[in-house]
């Protein structure tokens, strides 16, 4: 096993407060770079705004899955209690979408938020157990109470983020290899 | 389970007989008054159709099961009276959700409202006088609007044992001080309101906050018997625990539905709340409309469903009756246009501060209600379907034009928001609400 | 405005320009609210304090508590095994009471689980920030109270091994082509309550996602990184990913409020679709979601009270969380009073002959006692929670929450045995009692709960952390203390 020969992945910054990332994001949106990311320990309110990123389409997965789950409720009690075996049961009709209702919202429900969940995985890239990122040892903070962008390699303007990083008022500036 | 299995089925037979005997008791009961003059006489009133024996409790309690169609003479003091019970039962229902706004706004202390708050303590001030006054009327036609007050306690039995409340002495009474007390609440929070504007002083939030406490609990009672009184007892055999809060969710919806465009409007350039109402009062007021669309359905649902499910004739007349003929067209109405069409269009969450989805809403909101409450009470004066007479909305845009000039000339005649709350600072100093959606404007 | 923080008199007024002609007062000082996080913490802190809890070595206490607490669920499952082994007649239940304790201690544990998705989602969709600091350890009750309650219905049907057999629960014919039948809310139910474990448990795992990475990037062990780093699935705090995240966090919550709407509704449905009178009534499914709440919250208090004493989380489960947890159930507690009143009002209104000896025979029949520990628990205590007092005062408050636990299990007996043992014929009313078996394996569950939330306290962290940081002034860029230079 011969080591493979080091290929940067990007260029990671980090910040100390809230606003501090939050006015580095404006400024690298502002810059022009595409293959860049914000890091924070917790979701800040104005950053999607702020780095330009459009709107979650998460809602779409989560109403495909909870159409389905309506439709299999209501199609597998019609099947089973009307089509293939129809059973009078309590003087009730064999179907009524009345009382598939109860169980037709429960699948909404069920699917819809597996929906939701596989969408946020889906879209998140998730799960992701390898990362040039976490190799690097300042990286750890970024779940506890340090703010980092990082400008990665692939992006079309590399060659200007560390001036754009710098610009922004980073502490420390780092490349973190692939 | 077996055994009460066996037992059950042995009471549903029994049921079953007691409602064939009614069904049969009825027929030649209608049969009867064909054949005399054309009483005055409101379907429901031929209801008390003694039978003997076990049989007789169900029997006496299923009016009208199974004999909808027949068109009755109408004379125009009855239309006219359902008429204007419909009218007001949807003017209280704005009344009355607004005094809840009022009451939980102080119950929990809340912040964002308070900027608001004045609107809907001018609303339910319209409690007093002009929700008595309206009173009158319907207690003038009483006879014409109730069946029960014609019937004798004696020969009906649903009525025999409620005529601690359900006779003409306590009806009135209650009635004057039911609508009495609702007043004289609205207008102590707005009282004290007024009297904070002037002087900032904490103890008057204080004061709210006890009668809301106090309020609450006489609130839920007393409107659960208000309309018991007012819209229920127009079948007075019907019975549903759920009743008081089905009228409850409605009344709120509106109520929503109507102060979202009150301060919309009264928040354009130039109108009174124009620095006082942000997103953030916009969106939460939507957000809550839509919250009681949801809620409305969900009460709804579980009162057809379990009286549906249960298949009991002592409650499923009260919904017989309204799915015969166009009646059920108006019960689709409401399920699709009370609950679908709104759910589905307010489920984005940006709608709620469109406006030109949002208006239509309200007014589309508005006239949902109505058909409830038409849906609650008209089919008990015209069992053979929806029948809507020029009297209906005469009264119902008159009733609601006449308390639309009286709220703005009370609006007018204060400070259009509670200027010194000790709220106030954090409705109008607050961040726009976190958009979760990614809206989050702060530049 | 910059110097607002330290500035109590413009506590919420550091934020939106309003307009010049506007005169703003600020909140009188008695009126002021209180932080979500006292003393103003940092960041850091907030780490060290909650992700330490299950780094360090578990305190003294927990080693007892745990054995004691596996010791009691060991015994719930002998008794299971006992029961299954020689037949449900070990149970006391028999005609005409045909459910008795098992179906109350299924609806029992079921509502306890309804205050953690309420905490979680409802109070989210609600902007309510204090949830923050509760509803980690509330979202693991409902999932450790829903295991606690599927264990009753699953049991009594006695021959288990028939729920599992198609053509019952599970959705497929049996052997002779029949399918399960959907006119059973009992069918409902199954799909209900399993619905809402699954939820739950995407919901809380949704939630603990970026807590996971947290603990992964301070594990020292290779035990730790490895397995908190593969649940953690490689979480970043990428803000493009905290976008879908938050997306679908708020989804979650929009549909696990429906649900635990429903969950309770359909619950009542088992009873209220019946015509046994005391069962068939309308208001049913929103007076079992309000009771429900009111337990649950009552459980979150009983755990979370000697939680923040014992691990010093007094600055972020605060008096003010408290107090604000007793107004809910003081809240709901009056619904399930409007509820008890209009049962009896209708009882006596409907006319009917056996509704009215169904609620005569509740309050001064045989079963009295339980009728009148259930108002004087449910309807009479929590209005103890108007006086500031009782809210703040912590030991008192505990004790108040163990006596709503116990009213809302009394709730749940009363409708169901008192409505069952005096059925249409005289002839065949009886008086049950519970075995010794019966009352076992109800202890018994509360042994395994209590062990499912030991094990969460120690592996996982018992407070979200990302959310309770979202919260605090540090989180917010506008805020001085989160680095805000001046306002624009």
């Amino acid at each position: 096993m011969s080591a493979k020969p080091t290929k940067t992945y990007g260029l990671l910054a980090e910040f100390d407060t809230a606003a501090a990332i939050m006015h580095a994001a404006i400024e690298c949106r502002d810059a022009g770079f595409k293959k860049w990311d914000v890091y924070t320990p917790f979701p800040i309110h104005g950053m999607d705004d702020a780095m330009g990123v459009k709107k979650s389409l998460v809602g779409w997965f989560t109403f495909a899955g909870g159409f389905t789950g309506f439709f299999t409720g209501m199609g597998m009690i019609w099947f089973m209690n009307k089509f293939d075996y129809p059973l009078v049961v309590g003087g009730k009709p064999l179907f009524t979408p009345l009382y598939a209702f109860p169980v037709s919202y429960e699948l909404t429900i069920l699917m819809g938020s597996f929906g939701t969940l596989i969408g946020m995985f889906l879209l998140n890239r998730l799960p992701k157990l390898y990362n040039p990122l976490f190799k690097n040892e300042r990286f750890k903070r970024a779940t506890d109470d340090r703010f980092f962008v990082c400008i990665e390699a692939a992006d079309p303007k590399f060659s200007q983020a560390r001036e754009t990083l710098e610009k922004a008022g980073a502490q420390v500036i780092e490349t973190v290899e692939d | 389970m077996n055994h009460a299995f066996l037992i059950l089925k042995r009471w549903m037979a029994l049921l079953a007989c007691a409602g064939i005997l009614s069904f049969a008791g009825s027929r030649i009961e209608a049969a009867d008054e064909a054949a005399k003059t054309p009483a005055a006489e409101t379907a429901a009133t031929t209801a008390a159709t003694p039978a003997a024996g076990d049989a007789g409790h169900a029997a006496a309690n299923v009016p009208g099961h199974g004999h909808g169609g027949e068109a009755k003479h109408v004379s125009f003091a009855e239309q006219f009276g359902y008429s204007y019970l419909t009218a007001y039962m949807f003017c209280l229902s704005l009344c009355m959700g607004s005094l809840f706004l009022v009451i939980v706004h102080h119950l929990f202390d809340a912040g964002w409202s308070a900027s608001i708050r004045r609107v809907t303590e001018q609303l339910s001030s319209l409690l007093f006088p002009w929700m008595l006054v309206l009173l009158i009327p319907i207690l003038v036609l009483q006879k014409q609007i109730y069946p029960w007050l014609s019937l004798d306690p004696a020969q009906d039995h649903s009525l025999a044992v409620k005529v601690v409340l359900f006779n003409p002495t306590a009806f009135n009474l209650f009635l004057i001080a039911l609508v009495g007390s609702w007043g004289a609440i609205a207008h102590s929070f707005r009282r004290w309101s007024l009297a904070q504007d002037k002087d900032g002083k904490v103890e008057w939030t204080r004061k709210s906050r006890v009668l809301a406490a106090a309020g609450i609990f006489y609130f839920a009672f007393s409107l659960t018997l208000g309309c018991f009184y007012l819209m229920k007892s127009l079948q007075h055999q019907f019975f549903s625990t759920m009743y008081g809060v089905y009228y409850f969710a409605g009344s709120v919806w509106t109520t929503l539905a109507t102060v979202y465009v009150l301060i919309m409007v009264l928040s354009r350039p130039g109108m009174p709340l124009e620095k006082v109402v942000f997103k953030r009062q916009q969106q939460d007021v939507g957000v809550l409309f839509f919250a009681f669309t949801v809620f409305y359905a969900y009460i709804h649902f579980s009162q057809y469903f379990l009286i549906w499910n249960a298949a009991m004739p002592e409650e499923t007349f009260w919904y017989v009756r309204r799915e015969y003929g166009s009646w059920k067209w108006v019960g689709f109405t409401i399920l699709f246009g009370h609950f679908f069409i709104p759910f589905l269009l307010m489920l984005n969450q940006d709608i709620k501060r469109k406006l030109f989805l949002m208006f239509p809403m309200a007014a589309w909101a508005w006239l949902m209600h109505y058909v409830d409450m038409t849906f609650n009470v008209m089919p008990v004066l015209h069992p053979e379907g929806l029948h809507v007479s020029i009297l209906d909305p005469l009264l119902w845009f008159g009733m609601t034009g006449f308390l639309a000039v009286m709220f703005w000339r009370n609006f007018n005649s204060a400070a259009p928001y509670p200027l010194r709350d000790p709220r106030f600072a954090e409705a109008v100093t607050h961040h726009e609400i976190p958009a979760a959606g990614g809206a989050a404007s702060h530049h | 405005m910059a110097k607002s923080a330290s500035d109590p008199q413009s506590h919420a007024g550091h934020s939106a320009p309003v307009g010049a002609a506007l005169k703003v007062y600020p909140a009188p000082k008695e009126l002021e609210r209180e932080p979500l996080v006292l003393n103003n913490r940092s960041l850091g802190w907030i780490t060290d304090a909650i992700a330490g809890i299950c780094e360090k070595p578990m305190p003294k206490w927990w080693w007892p508590a745990f054995i004691i607490s596996f010791g009691v669920m060991v015994m719930m499952f002998s008794m299971i095994a006992y029961e299954v082994s020689t037949g449900i007649g070990v149970w006391g239940l028999n005609q005409p009471a045909n459910w008795a304790w098992d179906i109350t201690n299924f609806v029992f544990w079921i509502g306890i689980g309804h205050a953690g998705t309420l905490i979680s989602a409802v109070l989210f969709l609600l902007r309510q920030k204090w949830r923050t600091s509760i509803n980690r350890s509330a979202e693991a009750m409902t999932l450790f109270a829903v295991a606690c309650a599927g264990i009753f219905p699953v049991f009594h049907v006695g021959r288990v091994w028939f729920a599992l057999l198609p053509g019952y629960l599970i959705p497929a014919p049996n052997a002779n082509g029949i399918w399960p039948q959907f006119r059973s809310p009992l069918l409902w139910d199954v799909f209900a309550v399993s619905t809402y474990g699954t939820v739950s448990l995407l919901f809380w795992f949704t939630g603990l996602i970026p807590d996971l990475a947290t603990l992964r990037d301070r594990a020292t062990s290779k035990v730790r990184k490895f397995f908190y780093g593969l649940f953690a699935l490689g979480w970043t705090g990428s803000n493009r990913n905290w976008s879908n995240y938050e997306k679908a966090y708020l989804i979650l919550a929009g549909l696990s409020t429906p649900l635990v709407l429903s969950v309770h509704s359909i619950v009542s449905f088992d009873f209220a679709v019946s015509v046994v009178p005391g069962w068939h009534t309308t208001i049913f499914p929103p007076y079992f979601v309000a009771g429900a709440i009111f337990s649950g919250f009552g459980m979150v208090l009983t755990l979370l009270i000697p939680m923040r004493t014992l691990f010093k989380l007094e600055d972020v489960i605060t008096v003010r969380h408290v107090e604000l947890m007793c107004k809910v159930i003081l809240a709901t507690g009056s619904i399930v009073g409007y509820a008890y009143g209009m049962e009896f009002f209708i009882a006596w209104y409907g006319g009917s002959p056996y509704e009215l000896y169904a609620f005569k025979n509740r309050a001064f029949g045989p079963y009295w006692w339980s009728y009148w520990s259930m108002i004087t628990c449910n309807v009479i205590s929590p209005h103890l929670f108007w006086f500031k007092w009782c809210r703040s005062t912590m030991w008192f408050v505990w004790l108040i929450s163990i006596v709503v636990n116990i009213g809302m299990w009394f709730e749940r007996f009363v409708i169901i045995v008192t409505s069952l043992h005096r059925d249409y014929l005289p002839g065949s009313w009886g008086y049950f009692t519970p075995s010794w078996v019966d009352i076992l394996t109800f202890v018994g569950s509360f042994g395994l709960f209590m062990t499912l939330f030991l094990l969460f306290i120690r592996f996982l962290p018992a407070i979200a952390i990302s959310e309770v940081k979202g919260v605090t002034p540090q989180a917010d860029p506008h805020h001085p203390l989160g680095g805000a230079k001046d306002h624009h």
